[in-house]
């Protein structure tokens, strides 16, 4: 990157994006709740709880937000010497990749009262999966196989891949994003969504053609450099692809976010791979028969073999 | 400026052929797609209760839908099932509402023809005028409840859960006593060769003749497939086995756990406890329903 | 400028001189993607086959109407406009194959294949000769997707078009989704040799 304070404050923001969700949470009596055990939830409450209370399981109604009317039976509640910690404990393993909503009832404790209040795996854990599962997992060149024309394209050299990968992350995300919108406030209320097609394009094209002006004026060094590459992202199916898969998947602002910033720097990674593998091709024997395009694709499949490996990794 | 005019110009007119074409091609299809859907579900719903074009069903063979919702109005949630009405032979539609707790809360008569209560939109319409203003309600989700003169047969549960990579959608036949009949892969994207291998009758067929106590505790193995059971389970492909043999055969593993796919644990996983999950929601709320209906007594076709 | 090639000369330039998979390195996602089964590359074929056909005519027709400067939004709203229509057609008629190559169908739109015969072919040439154009292009594509689903078929599933032709399964390998790379690569090697082999023969 040639501009490092733009790419500082960039990052700062991203940061701050991300941390939004966490600090938006609300205080009340209840201080905090997580997944427990595979069959347990633990709440820790603001201060120290009169045991009797609490430990009665009859207490309190536990659920998933899908299925409000299946209570999921609480068989027991143990409180921790603290008299903050208490862990509930229910008949069957829960499913934690659901919400569940706790409600106690008869828990009142210095004027306030414990309210429902909902218990789920790190939102900034899931919104990080959807990260990685974009950048790794589902990696879009080695196990989507999409984008693969500018991925030959483009992976001959280191620099050009870091160009390429740089510029499409840039549009990929300011695109979703564009996307997003439209699909959310334009195209879901009055039942457009056959137009799926023509408007993602179009917004793409829109997109590169403002990046395209803007660089230009406000950065022409930055636009010498990343310029050639704007017009060959209109050709990858990547930047088309991820539009529609936020839309078939309902995702909202942040997961989408995160979804096309996983796709662009996934293309990145596997740019950056792919280049550093072909740079040192130039020197191996080849036979003439494989030379060029032929072993590339060989050496992509090993890439995707390799990736197939981070598949079932599940780290939040 | 005369450029700008005549791009702008040419932009618009070609927008608006192209949005011609799109809409044309949108009213022409939208109609035959929704027929087509509807074909091939109730082909599916057939094959799964055991009917196929030898074995037509018989005439007396009903296949009631029953809708459920959850309606909210302000911070509090109940149910909500949209059941057919067999009350003199006049038909109809009640919405039910019953509370979390499975308590009654009132009932409303809804007045939409039956093909329109096929259209989500359609039938939304209908609930959302009898319940008044101030609530709203969510589609959850459907069921459809087959029956043979009085006599009830099969419930037949549509369901989506995450597999491997994305949705996985099925159709689940149940018997009465919640027992699995069959199952179907109706949508996925799991990997060919890998994932993609659930749609095959060795793994699909692995959840027929489970018993509900069975599928309470149903988990997965990843010991290979015994030869006998595969046999078994394939025996519609090859008509290799008698149906005699095979029912020998699925009485001796019909309290197996399922055997996974090779390679591809996680999707076998994720069938299995989607279904596991189908399977236990369901009987819970049927039995709710069952008990509110008969104390109502509100009349139903099944 | 008109071109010179027959009709017949065109069709056949798109499936061999310039066929789009193996010659022009050209729309490779779906050639990995989903080139597991002759049917599979038999759908899509058609289905670009269309967009190709149609877009290109269209282009053709209005040749003459379309600014230079708004060139390119052009091709992509004419290409996106088919697309969606073959996208409409298949999901009501043809469900189940429709199924099959989800995502892929939308993303013909991106297919440079496209967008390049449209640029250097359909908008300086007759309607005529671009249709003949376009169904060459189309038929190079469903060509090298179908020899690619031939291959991958019968040595992963020993099948062709769903018929057990081997009655074992040779390779599973070959199925897996990450060995189209493998596939596209040793297909291609494998034309190279073939080429080497004939100018070798020439020259002798």
């Amino acid at each position: 990157m040639k501009n490092p304070a733009m790419f500082r404050k960039l990052l700062l923001s991203l940061v701050a994006l991300l941390l939004l969700p966490v600090l938006a949470q609300a205080e009340g009596l209840v201080a905090g709740q997580s997944f427990g055990k595979a069959n347990e939830i633990v709440v820790t409450f603001a201060a120290a709880m009169d045991a009797a209370k609490v430990t009665n399981p009859a207490n309190y109604v536990v659920y998933e937000e899908q299925d409000p009317d299946i209570r999921l039976p609480v068989t027991n509640v143990a409180l921790a010497a603290d008299g903050k910690t208490a862990i509930l404990t229910f008949a069957e393993p829960l499913n934690s990749t659901q919400a569940h909503v706790v409600s106690i009832a008869n828990l009142t404790q210095a004027g306030k009262a414990a309210e429902s209040f909902r218990v789920m795996k790190s939102y900034l854990g899931y919104l990080l999966s959807i990260l990685v599962s974009a950048l790794l997992i589902n990696n879009f060149v080695f196990t989507k196989y999409l984008g693969l024309c500018v991925f030959f394209g483009t992976s001959k050299r280191k620099d050009t891949a870091k160009g390429m990968g740089l510029t499409f992350t840039i549009v990929m995300v300011v695109s979703a994003i564009m996307s997003w919108f439209f699909y959310q406030f334009v195209m879901k209320p009055y039942g457009l969504n056959f137009l799926q097609i023509v408007i993602f394009i179009g917004l793409v094209s829109l997109t590169v053609q403002a990046v395209d002006t803007i660089l230009r004026k406000v950065n022409p060094a930055l636009f010498n450099a990343f310029g050639v590459y704007l017009v060959l992202v209109i050709a990858n199916c990547v930047i088309i692809a991820v539009p529609l898969i936020l839309a078939d998947n309902e995702y909202n602002f942040f997961e989408s976010f995160m979804l096309a910033l996983g796709a662009g720097g996934g293309f990145l990674l596997a740019l950056y791979l792919m280049s550093s593998v072909r740079e040192r091709m130039e020197l191996a024997k080849i036979p003439p028969t494989f030379k060029g395009v032929p072993i590339a694709f060989i050496v992509a499949g090993q890439f995707a073999l390799a990736f197939l490996g981070f598949s079932g990794l599940n780290i939040f | 400026m005369k450029t700008i005019l005549t791009i702008i110009f040419r932009l618009t007119v070609s927008c608006l052929l192209a949005g011609a074409v799109m809409g044309a091609a949108f009213v022409m299809t939208s109609k035959a797609k929704k027929h087509n859907e509807h074909v091939k579900e109730q082909k599916v719903m057939l094959n799964l209760l055991g009917y196929s074009e030898k074995n037509p069903a018989p005439a007396s063979l009903g296949m009631h839908a029953l809708y459920r919702y959850i309606v909210t109005e302000g911070e509090a949630l109940s149910m909500g099932y949209l059941v057919p009405l067999a009350d003199e032979g006049r038909g109809g539609f009640a919405f039910v509402a019953i509370d979390l707790d499975g308590n009654f809360l009132a009932r409303h008569p809804v007045t939409i023809a039956e093909e329109e209560a096929r259209e989500a939109d359609a039938r939304e319409q209908a609930i959302l005028s009898v319940l008044g203003p101030g609530r709203t309600i969510r589609y959850a989700d459907q069921t459809i409840i087959v029956t043979d003169g009085e006599k009830r047969m099969a419930y037949l549960l549509p369901g989506k859960f995450p597999g491997f990579k994305t949705f996985i959608k099925v159709m689940m036949a149940v018997d009465p006593a919640y027992g699995i009949l069959g199952l179907e892969i109706m949508e996925h994207e799991e990997d060919p060769g890998l994932g993609g291998e659930i749609v095959q009758d060795y793994f699909k067929n692995q959840f027929k003749g489970k018993a509900f106590d069975t599928i309470r505790k149903l988990d997965v193995v990843k010991t290979p497939l015994p030869g006998d059971y595969l046999q078994a389970l394939e025996a519609g492909k090859r008509g290799g086995l008698g149906a005699e043999e095979v029912a020998k055969i699925q009485e001796q593993y019909k309290d197996n756990d399922i055997y996974a796919l090779t390679g591809a644990t996680i999707s076998s996983r994720s069938v299995t406890s989607g279904v596991k999950g189908m399977v236990r929601k369901f009987s819970y709320r049927i039995a709710i329903l069952d008990r509110v209906l008969a104390e109502q007594h509100i009349a139903v076709p099944f | 400028m008109a071109t010179d090639k027959s009709n017949m000369q065109l069709v056949v330039n798109g499936i061999l001189n310039e066929n789009p998979i193996f010659r022009l390195v050209l729309s490779m996602c779906p050639a990995v993607g989903i080139s597991t089964t002759v049917m599979n590359g038999f759908m899509l074929g058609v289905a670009v086959l269309f967009v190709q056909v149609f877009s290109s005519c269209t282009i053709a027709l209005f040749k003459n109407k379309i600014h230079p400067r708004i060139r390119i939004p052009t091709y992509t709203l004419t290409i996106a406009t088919w697309v969606t229509v073959i996208d409409l057609v298949l999901a009501a008629y043809l469900p189940e194959a429709y199924a099959r190559m989800g995502i892929f169908i939308k993303l013909i739109v991106a297919f440079a294949i496209i967008t390049m015969r449209l640029e250097m072919f359909a908008c300086k040439e007759s309607v005529n000769a671009s249709f003949w154009d376009g169904i060459g292009m189309g038929l190079g594509f469903m060509f090298g997707m179908m020899a690619l689903g031939l291959v991958r078929e019968l040595l992963g599933l020993g099948t062709i078009l769903g018929y057990d032709v081997l009655g074992f399964k040779p390779l599973l390998f070959f199925v897996l989704p990450f060995a189209g790379f493998f596939c596209v690569g040793l297909m291609m090697a494998f034309f190279n040799y073939i080429e080497i082999v004939y100018k070798r023969a020439k020259r002798a």
